[in-house]
């Protein structure tokens, strides 16, 4: 009995953090009105410029993110699968890392494995603009350009819930 | 014959104990508190006022106040968190009496020296609201303040939104350096944060210390730049104090 007692805990403290990670996929804050998202134009890390106005008709998450932040890492795998899910949806992930260097994000990159699209800021100019004070912090955006969610934390991208409610911007 | 691993066992061990010699236990009886403060004492007219709040756990502080006492600036380190017998968690901070601190700021006051405040994290929030309450009491007024990587938001921010911040931000006059780690998504807010402390009348200095993330002194997974910043810590401090001496000679 105390043997199972023992292994129900470990197995308790070894799933915790999972459980809090997930439960936050209803951190969806609805942004109320038209609110339009700030400008962004940056380069990914082949040198290519992205304008998130190229992307009007789709739904775009606009992430800020960077190497160190422990969430961040985390989630990335659970966005890549998130992607998949989407199906036939017009939808574009843009993940703007938080002023770190080229060589930090490439490293990051090559263990991490993102499969969108990753921009880079290395003055933090966007960081202001959208008014971003912590790691990760989400838009999405709505096909006719409108933020309409925010979410700060890690979550688990490719959870029913959250697919369900990306896929519904697409609609409206 | 002695092996070169017990050489160096042995010169650590003098090291160390050569800086717990160097401090020194006091006691400030307050009316809510009895508070333990380990002192660093030194000659010279500088006295670095710091709120650990640790319990006595604060070994890179502790090697930081050995060195700084050693350039002659004289560090008190109040254990507050033991005083009123709380727990090492962030709502901790409300139930440390304003009082309290204001009784230990007394004593510092007392031995005629410039007095600067410091604290780190959150606890960066209980100075900025003692300095507040000493201010308003028209006492002898502070040097300044330094505010270590500062975690001052009243909730997590929401992203697009500009973040609300402790009540006690934005309430005192003194001159304030805020350091910040450059591996923290919290440098981003600096501007912001200081716009804020300035409301009062503070005169804010920020600077953003590269390659390293906030609370690097304390972490048990540091990396080489942390490792480096920490050992170097009281060379930062003494920089800092130089900046806010300038600000207030030009005052």
């Amino acid at each position: 009995m105390i043997k199972r007692l023992l292994i129900l805990a470990v197995l308790f403290s070894v799933s915790g953090p999972f459980f809090s990670f997930a439960a936050q996929a209803a951190n969806l804050k609805p942004v109320e009105g038209k609110v339009a998202a700030p400008s962004l134009v940056l380069k990914d890390l082949q040198g290519k410029s992205h304008d998130l106005k190229e992307y009007k008709g789709q739904v775009v998450l606009v992430q800020f993110w960077a190497t160190y932040c422990g969430p961040c890492r985390q989630e990335m795998p659970s966005m890549n699968k998130m992607m998949k899910k989407m199906g036939d949806i017009p939808f574009k992930i843009l993940a703007v890392d938080m002023g770190e260097s080229e060589a930090e994000v490439k490293q990051f990159v090559s263990e991490v494995k993102p499969e969108f699209t990753i921009l880079m800021d290395e003055d933090g100019k966007s960081i202001g603009d959208w008014r971003v004070f912590a790691a990760p912090s989400n838009f999405i955006i709505g096909p006719e350009g409108n933020i309409r969610y925010t979410l700060f934390g890690g979550v688990e991208w490719d959870s029913e819930e959250l697919v369900e409610k990306l896929k519904a911007v697409a609609k409206k | 014959m002695m092996n070169l691993k017990a050489v160096f066992l042995t010169l650590t061990l003098f090291v160390l104990a050569s800086a717990v010699q160097a401090k020194e236990i006091k006691t400030i009886e307050t009316d809510e508190a009895d508070i333990e403060v380990r002192v660093f004492p030194a000659e010279g007219h500088v006295l670095l006022l710091g709120f650990p709040c640790d319990e006595g756990k604060s070994i890179a502080e502790e090697k930081t106040a050995a060195s700084l006492a050693e350039d002659g600036i004289e560090v008190w380190m109040p254990d507050m968190l033991s005083g009123f017998m709380l727990p090492k968690v962030r709502s901790s901070l409300a139930g440390i009496a304003t009082d309290t601190l204001i009784s230990v700021i007394d004593e510092a006051v007392k031995t005629g020296k410039q007095v600067y405040l410091i604290a780190s994290g959150p606890d960066t929030a209980l100075i900025l609201r003692a300095a507040s309450q000493w201010e308003a009491s028209e006492k002898e007024p502070l040097s300044g303040m330094i505010l270590m990587f500062p975690r001052l938001f009243k909730e997590t921010p929401v992203p697009g939104k500009i973040p609300e911040y402790v009540n006690s931000v934005g309430k005192t006059r003194l001159p304030i350096m805020l350091l910040e780690g450059g591996r923290t998504p919290n440098r981003w807010g600096i501007n912001t944060l200081s716009q804020e402390l300035q409301k009062s009348g503070s005169k804010v200095i920020a600077k953003v210390i590269p390659k390293v993330r906030g609370y690097f002194f304390k972490r048990q997974d540091a990396n080489r730049s942390e490792d480096v910043v920490t050992s170097q810590m009281a060379g930062l401090i003494k920089v800092s104090l130089f900046y806010l001496e300038e600000e207030k000679r030009n005052d």
